[in-house]
């Protein structure tokens, strides 16, 4: 197989976006490897932007803030119209790492917004910004915890799922959430006034944290974690599992955590040294890991060119397991298999369906003639829904599907019988959407 | 996980509950023209997510985030009841719309003593 080809581009672009058109597809494998790997780490020279329609729901424009379920379609439409998926991919990512959830719409979408900006930047920076979001300290109830009754939650999860994983004990997530105390919500007739520091209600005594002693505050226990020698072979770890399916070796852990930690703790260069890794383009012709319901559904919408004109993926992508800005815990989703139960599927042939009625996927009447051949049938359904890769297994059997679509219909029929040229392009673009290898990446 | 709603008409307001599913579009709620108001409520506090609007139908999108049963009562300034949603479920989501005129209005969860402990708000009609 060629060094740099069409289906290394396509299995970048799924992993660090939300898949390749054709014409990508063949482009980047012409321009080469480094410049692809340039474009989608570094983002198009002209700069972030959305390109395309702006959604409309209802004759309306979103309201993300006051309509539910908007909140959804808004974060959808960034990751169908931007021209640099990697960044919504790593926001995505945040929100499942430092999953916030059953808090206020404005205070959720301000978050994201935060997670936007820190996606390949510093994390210190943005475990920084974490821990001063609002939402974020609701949830946790980071938010009024006081010298007098220290809340600990923000300090384990802090310890356990955001930065470490292992190698603390309980006294210094006793002593971190005393290091944490001070900040103040704001309330007034319900309306949220913010948070902010309160040092009347701060521990400054002394705390014994990892083994140091200090009189510690926020920025410290911040510095202390991602000093810790746990944090970068955890976070890098992480990281990996959501680009690539087979665990990284220790000898690869060790790698990526001396990269991360030579960036100065950035994540972008972790980032690209993933993405560029042989092991992510092992197997291309047999994908192995499960698409995120959200990744799913913008990836076959970005591919069939459809934009945000219903409000169907909204309870689609609830039904299929994953209802962004309402994370199932805090420790996020459970991903791999677990997105695959039969429900979850069941939603995404639901999806299907709705994709091939409601864009340019549609089957309009009169559009197909039946005399194309059975190739022709399954070349036009490809092309409609954003030519895929597809098996030759799937191709053909596609493909004998169309042969024997008609063989019910006397021949002297056939030509008129384009009713059932378009019950088979239905047929074809549905099963193409749903397919095995469409579940993968 | 879906929030069951129903109406009530109180003191000759009208109003309008719809059938949503969690993180769904209450498409039947969407007679145009209408304003959103997105309204959170946990134990205690009741958010409303605007702080005035337009004349006209309001919808009150209310979602409990909190661990209780709650609801939504919306009064006039001086007290009087103009409509009442049903009790909402934890994770649950109803939606009350009304036709109000300019004025002051009080958003309150009217269960158990909620009011008193913090579940008050306060919406301005232009």
């Amino acid at each position: 197989m060629a060094d740099w080809s069409e289906q290394h581009v396509r299995r970048l672009f799924w992993r660090a976006g939300f898949g390749a058109t054709a014409e990508e597809a063949g482009v980047w494998a012409q321009r080469g490897r480094r410049a692809t790997l340039d474009h989608v780490v570094d983002g198009p020279v002209e700069g972030r932007k959305l390109r395309g329609p702006a959604p409309r729901v209802d004759r309306r424009g979103l309201d993300p803030v006051n309509e539910w379920g908007d909140d959804v379609l808004w974060w959808l439409d960034q990751m169908l119209r931007t021209n640099y998926p990697l960044v919504e991919r790593m926001t995505l990512f945040w929100h499942d790492h430092f999953a916030t959830s059953d808090q206020d719409a404005p205070l959720m979408l301000r978050q994201n917004r935060m997670l936007r900006g820190h996606a390949l930047g510093s994390f210190p920076a943005l475990l920084r910004d974490v821990t001063h979001d609002p939402a974020m300290q609701l949830f946790l109830s980071l938010a009024d915890s006081s010298k007098g009754a220290p809340n600990e939650n923000y300090a384990r999860e802090l310890m356990e799922l955001f930065t470490l994983g292992s190698g603390y004990g309980e006294r210094d997530i006793r002593e971190t959430a005393r290091a944490l105390t001070g900040f103040r919500s704001n309330w007034k007739d319900g309306r949220f006034g913010g948070i902010a520091f309160d040092r009347e209600q701060h521990d400054g005594g002394v705390k014994r944290i990892f083994g140091r002693a200090g009189r510690f505050g926020v920025d410290d226990v911040i510095a202390l974690v991602c000093d810790h020698p746990r944090h970068a072979p955890f976070l890098v770890a992480k990281l990996w599992s959501y680009f690539i399916a087979e665990p990284p070796s220790r000898e690869t852990v060790r790698g990526l955590a001396a990269t991360y930690r030579r960036s100065g703790l950035s994540i972008k260069p972790v980032v690209r040294a993933i993405l560029e890794h042989p092991m992510l383009y092992r197997r291309l012709d047999a994908p192995d890991m499960v698409k995120w319901p959200v990744v799913y559904v913008a990836g076959a919408m970005r591919a069939s060119r459809t934009f945000v004109t219903a409000g169907y993926p909204t309870w689609l992508l609830a039904s299929m397991g994953q209802q962004l800005f309402h994370p199932p815990s805090v420790a996020g989703w459970d991903w791999g298999a677990a997105w695959l139960s039969s429900n979850s599927m069941k939603q995404r042939f639901t999806f299907g369906n709705h994709l091939i009625e409601n864009g340019p996927a549609k089957v309009e009447k009169g559009s197909v003639k039946v005399t194309i051949g059975a190739r022709g049938h399954y070349a036009l359904a490809h092309a409609a829904v954003g030519s895929p890769q597809v098996s030759t297994h799937t191709r053909e059997v596609l493909t004998h599907l169309a042969a024997g679509w008609f063989h019910d219909i006397p021949a002297s029929w056939r030509a008129k019988a384009g009713w059932r040229a378009e019950s088979l392009q239905r047929t074809l673009r549905h099963l193409l959407l749903t397919c095995p290898e469409s579940q993968l990446c | 996980m879906h929030a069951r709603t129903k109406g009530r008409l109180l003191a000759g307001a009208a109003v309008v509950a719809a059938l949503a599913p969690a993180g769904g579009v209450a498409s039947a709620a969407r007679r145009a023209p209408s304003t959103a108001v997105g309204v959170g409520a946990r134990e205690f506090r009741l958010t409303a997510y605007r702080v005035s609007v337009p004349a006209g139908i309001v919808r009150f999108n209310l979602a409990n985030y909190g661990q209780d049963v709650h609801d939504l009562v919306v009064a006039t300034a001086g007290g009087r009841r103009l409509a009442r949603s049903v009790e909402v479920r934890p994770g649950g989501r109803t939606t009350l719309r009304l036709r109000l005129r300019p004025g002051s209005y009080r958003l309150v969860c009217d269960l158990a003593d909620h009011a008193a402990l913090g579940m008050h708000a306060t919406i301005r009609v232009r």
